[in-house]
């Protein structure tokens, strides 16, 4: 039985905007076991990113956590619920025991200080190292880490003087200059360029390795999921309605939605005549369809569709649908 | 910082052809004015023909504009144009009154920034609360409301009730100068008793012509520091687990670039608002000469005024661009 070292537990995210509640994830439930990649996919909107950032309450307003669990396992046995936590208490746990490689580098770095700084400081709030001084001197051996060419003369360069690549293997480096539990790497290779994306997500796999850290990976590229990822969970407009590991999701697809994002992937082998897309569009989340969310694109919709909301089953072990045809 | 000297020798290179500009265009206006100055500076309508065919001779004016200009120019490189009204070099006319009017600039200033940068950033961290909209009306009413109307409002509360200024004369400056800016000089030769003298003269009308000034100071120190607190690089900074103060540092940093230009604007603005302020607080500084030149069609006195605080305001600039440098490493020299 694989031990969680993460729960999440009917969490829900709300945006409090002038349009409205945004019902941005709802009732959103599963685990991330130890040791393994976890993939998040869906389409863009469906609340992946708002997901893992919740599971260290890092919800900026309008947006509020109104609901739920994060359950965390330490190393040493014990728990603690995250979102119960003070904001200090918070705080250390993120970029330490929890920490985060965003999607796009060139923002998420601060344009006015050093990498080398960057890198340190994530050591010196947690106290790893007793001065920054000390922090950008570790920060030459992380940069060596994540295989960044003349580390030594690299950790004096500003963000702009570096390449998108480089850029996002020094959030990489910011991201496990702690050895982190978990990483949590959102869209990590969206912003670059095609040809580095296979060497950041080569290097991430390294590194998780190498520091035997979990990694929950969110993506809309299944084909990076397959390649990654030990299990998956698939959301759809704020909604968990798959979970399964790699096997199970591309050979075993259960849920029409799970369904019609496999066919929309294309296959590079056989000519492709047109783009398989979805039918219909992402649903207006601050009214979202009553029932299952998907049953206004779903080619199964029937009555009880459009009134029950379906709850996750195990169909086999491991792998849950939150479908009423199952 | 490599290569600063190469850096301001190119900036200073870009003086001269603003100067001209600024010089060219004043005396565009001037000369397309259809009034005839040489009346005005012999004397009005009962100048006689000699004095006037003299004056024009004198200033050039029987050539072509060329000439006028270059005549001009030349005569403030070597301070021989002559004021035609008191026949005194017009930049000895300026001199001891651009000393007045650049302190009260530099009183103005100091008040912009006292007032203006700790305000929108209290605003900025409580942003939407109702300390936060206090604020931001305080601010309103500073930009919005006539300096005239705060002028004589002060005047009454800070002279006539609670005595705490003067109003009449100018006191000396320290007796060893170094840059002949009196304020400036007392702090460098540790003069205190000379420094209080300056500060009870020009306070209030250095708070006065700045309150506007420090109203949009406020207002864009607010809406820049919650421009850089929304930047993905903040969240990041979040992710990190940095605890507040330290990611406000990173915030505050990230603000202030936009903010520095704004100040350095906001100087030269200064400097070009104080007539009013001058003529209410009885200050003889520049501002109330410039309006007399305007008045009097006093075209060389008016051209040493422009050029002057031509030169005030590439210089206010150029130390924005020297401090964009030092802040904000993707400028580049």
């Amino acid at each position: 039985m694989p031990e969680p070292i993460v729960e999440i537990k009917n969490l829900s995210v709300y945006f409090y905007t002038y349009a409205g509640v945004v019902k941005a994830i709802e009732d959103v439930s599963f685990d991330i076991y130890r040791g393994e990649t976890l993939a998040l996919v869906g389409e863009t909107g469906c609340g992946k990113s708002v997901t893992s950032r919740a599971i260290t309450k890092l919800i900026e307003s309008p947006g509020k956590i109104v609901n739920g669990q994060v359950i965390y396992h330490r190393d040493d046995g014990s728990t603690v619920d995250l979102l119960k936590l003070s904001d200090e208490g918070i705080r250390e746990i993120r970029g330490n025991e929890i920490a985060y490689i965003f999607q796009d580098p060139h923002s998420s770095l601060d344009p006015l200080y050093t990498v080398g700084y960057q890198i340190g400081e994530a050591m010196e709030v947690h106290g790893k190292v007793r001065n920054i001084k000390e922090g950008i001197a570790k920060a030459v051996n992380i940069l060596r880490e994540v295989l960044i060419p003349d580390p030594e003369n690299r950790v004096k360069n500003y963000p702009h003087e570096l390449s998108g690549g480089m850029k996002q293997r020094v959030v990489i480096g910011i991201g496990v200059a702690n050895n982190p539990r978990l990483l949590i790497a959102d869209e990590p290779t969206t912003a670059l360029d095609v040809t580095v994306q296979a060497q950041i997500l080569e290097l991430l796999n390294e590194l998780k390795r190498k520091y035997n850290a979990t990694v929950l990976l969110i993506t809309h590229n299944l084909g990076v999921v397959a390649e990654t990822a030990q299990r998956v969970v698939v959301m759809y407009a704020g909604k968990v309605v798959e979970i399964g590991t790699v096997d199970q999701i591309f050979h075993n697809p259960l849920h029409p939605y799970t369904t019609a994002l496999l066919r929309a992937v294309p296959n590079p082998l056989g000519k492709i005549e047109k783009l398989e897309s979805i039918p219909g569009t992402v649903p207006n989340l601050i009214t979202p369809p009553k029932g299952c969310r998907f049953h206004p694109r779903c080619p199964f919709a029937e009555e009880r569709c459009r009134k029950e909301v379906p709850k996750l089953k195990e169909i086999e072990p491991g792998h849950f649908v939150a479908c009423h045809r199952y | 910082m490599a290569g600063l000297g190469k850096f301001l020798i190119r900036r200073g290179l870009t003086f001269i052809p603003t100067l001209i500009g600024v010089t060219l265009i004043v005396f565009i206006i001037a000369y397309v004015i259809p009034a005839n100055p040489v009346r005005a500076w012999a004397g009005g309508e009962k100048a006689s023909q000699a004095a006037i065919e003299m004056i024009k001779k004198e200033y050039h004016l029987d050539q072509p504009w060329y000439d006028q200009y270059w005549f001009l120019v030349k005569g403030l490189f070597t301070n021989s144009l002559l004021d035609p009204l008191n026949q005194e070099p017009v930049f000895n006319n300026i001199g001891n009154r651009f000393i007045v009017t650049f302190q009260l600039a530099l009183f103005a200033f100091f008040f912009v920034i006292l007032i203006g940068l700790p305000l929108g950033i209290i605003s900025a961290l409580k942003r939407n609360s109702a300390t936060d909209m206090t604020l931001r009306i305080i601010a309103l009413i500073f930009i919005s409301t006539p300096i005239y109307v705060i002028a004589y409002l002060f005047i009454w509360l800070f002279f006539i009730h609670w005595n705490a200024t003067t109003l009449a004369g100018i006191p000396p400056g320290p007796p060893h100068t170094i840059t002949h800016i009196p304020v400036i000089d007392d702090i460098l030769t540790l003069d205190w008793s000379n420094f209080v003298q300056q500060v009870e003269r020009f306070w209030l009308p250095g708070f006065t012509l700045g309150i506007a000034a420090a109203g949009v100071l406020m207002r864009f120190t607010r809406n820049s520091f919650l421009e850089a607190y929304s930047r993905d690089s903040t969240l990041f900074l979040k992710a990190k687990g940095v605890p507040k103060s330290r990611l406000y540092r990173h915030v505050l940093k990230n603000a202030l670039v936009p903010v520095i230009t704004i100040l350095a604007l906001q100087f030269g603005g200064l400097l070009a608002g104080t007539p009013i302020t001058e003529t209410i607080f009885n200050l003889p500084g520049i501002g109330l000469y410039a309006l007399q030149a305007i008045m009097y069609l006093d075209f060389p006195a008016l051209i040493g005024v422009t050029f002057l605080y031509a030169i005030v305001f590439v210089t206010a600039n150029l130390i924005a661009d020297i401090l964009y440098v030092i802040i904000d490493p993707r400028v580049r020299l």
